[in-house]
């Protein structure tokens, strides 16, 4: 069955492509008017009308109910690992009560099923009368580009940071389309306390529950992993290189470096000078070592926080204003040295 | 040892216009580069930051960048030595690939400003002009008239 999806998926992708190629239009188009995702086929070509070295958020349509009753909403990632791709982050909400449906749409151990099965969930989620009144769910993918650029930034912004600033932008966006949360569950890899006290800080009146291996634990959190795993899923299937690169069926392996189709990835499509197309994080050690191998070196200004320290005045300073011979050094003008000039003698 | 410029008036004009990027980067490569697809596709206009400031990313490190002009009565020209020199003390010779007028200068994650080096270092143009242009005897009676004239209020 996914096999026959994905063909579909792939020729609405294609006409998309040459709807935007017609329409020029060079203004950003506002997120959520590119479409609504309805089922699993809109997922594709949802993702594939957007700029892929850009975040993109969706949000679903709040279901009314979620709007009275106290909900329950669930964080999780998808793709925080590889070397290339975008990271996505998921929630899911639904009222404390509606547990029947999460059960009956299967939302158990997102690690456990399989990618079929988690094809069939979230079309559920979409599709299904029973989820679609009461299930709600966003997601961001935070493209590669990104993910570079932050951790490359001179103040060097963590992924971890990063991490945050997605969830709680997408909690808040949920609050901010009206969900009437009560109780947000977390899943995370690093340690809760520190995550749990910044969230406490953040949204003090809900019950905050920050736990490893959330998703197998929490249904609701099941829920957003599945949300987050298919849509990076489809994200590198339709991922389609402003580059130029054309690569059959989008065959990259995993992005894990143990993957020996994305290490044969990382050494075919090395750019001498620009490196890798901008589906790799180029901040990953994989990604810089294969570059410092390969591709010309590159030398960047100094990011500011490594200048080295003044330690006073050094000794030597009193010997260097001559050279050997007695003659002395002339300092160079100030009024050049401030302005970065100097004189040229070669070409 | 001489240098000869290898251009006139003529491949001057005819000159190609050329897609000049200014990177806070030293590149230890020389050849040609797939500029448009790997680099200006991704070139973003961020107006948050200031009219006419672009994003864009080089190897994962963030840019920052605005489209600048040649100083005027300047051209901007590339020359390209197509033979290296032996030694020291030979002729050289470098030939004008293309010209610019305006280029599009990129820092490392910093909005351009005055603070910028490339900034500082273009108030040479100014300078030389001041330096070079002739002086007039009545420019030079007319400064010395003046300097009489601050002398008498100072005191």
């Amino acid at each position: 069955m996914s096999d026959q999806e994905d063909l579909v998926v792939k020729k609405e992708y294609k006409s998309i492509e040459n709807i935007d190629e017609n329409d020029e239009d060079p203004d950003d188009v506002d997120l959520k008017d590119g479409g609504k995702i309805d089922s699993l086929k809109a997922l594709g070509p949802f993702i594939a009308s957007k700029e892929n070295s850009r975040n993109t958020v969706y949000l679903s349509d709040v279901p009314d109910i979620c709007k009275d009753k106290p909900c329950m909403l669930g964080v999780d990632e998808a793709g925080r690992g590889p070397v290339l791709g975008p990271m996505v982050y998921g929630i899911s909400y639904c009222p404390l009560e509606s547990n029947k449906a999460l059960e009956d749409l299967g939302c158990a151990d997102s690690k456990q099923l399989t990618e079929g099965k988690r094809d069939i969930i979230f079309n559920d989620i979409n599709t299904k009368e029973y989820a679609t009144s009461c299930v709600g769910w966003a997601v961001e993918i935070i493209s590669p580009n990104t993910i570079s650029t932050s951790m490359y930034r001179r103040s060097k912004c963590s992924l971890n940071e990063v991490s945050m600033d997605s969830a709680m932008g997408l909690i808040q966006q949920a609050i901010d389309a009206g969900v009437n949360i009560a109780e947000v569950y977390v899943d995370t890899v690093g340690p809760p306390e520190k995550y749990q006290e910044k969230l406490l800080k953040r949204f003090p009146n809900f019950k905050i529950t920050v736990a490893k291996k959330a998703d197998s634990t929490y249904p609701i959190v099941s829920a957003a992993s599945i949300c987050a795993k298919v849509t990076r899923d489809h994200a590198l299937k339709v991922w389609s290189f402003p580059e130029g690169l054309v690569i059959k069926d989008n065959e990259f392996g995993s992005g894990y470096p143990g993957d020996p189709v994305t290490r044969r990835f990382l050494t075919e499509y090395i750019d001498l000078v620009f490196g890798f197309p901008r589906l790799v994080r180029f901040s990953w050690s994989t990604a810089e070592n294969a570059l410092a191998d390969k591709a010309y070196d590159m030398e960047f200004d100094e990011p500011d926080s490594e200048k080295p320290k003044y330690a006073g005045t050094k000794l030597t300073k009193f010997f260097k204003g001559t050279t050997k011979s007695g003659e002395e050094i002339r300092e160079e003008c100030r009024f050049f040295k401030q302005r970065h000039l100097e004189n040229v003698m070669e070409f | 040892m001489s240098i000869t410029l290898d251009f006139n008036g003529k491949n001057f004009a005819k000159g190609k216009n050329l897609d000049v990027h200014y990177l806070p980067a030293k590149i230890d490569g020389d050849g040609e580069a797939n500029v448009e697809n790997c680099f200006n596709n991704y070139t973003r206009e961020a107006t948050e930051f200031g009219p006419g400031i672009l994003t864009n990313a080089l190897r994962g490190y963030p840019l920052m960048g605005e489209k600048l002009k040649v100083p005027e009565g300047y051209r901007g020209l590339v020359l390209q030595e197509t033979e290296k020199p032996i030694s020291d003390t030979s002729d050289r010779k470098l030939r004008l690939t293309g010209v610019f007028q305006d280029f599009t200068y990129w820092n490392y994650d910093k909005v351009p400003s005055n603070g910028d080096p490339y900034r500082q270092a273009l108030l040479l143009p100014d300078v030389a002009q001041a330096l070079s242009q002739p002086i007039s005897e009545e420019d030079l009676e007319a400064e010395i008239a003046r300097n009489k004239e601050n002398a008498k209020e100072s005191p």
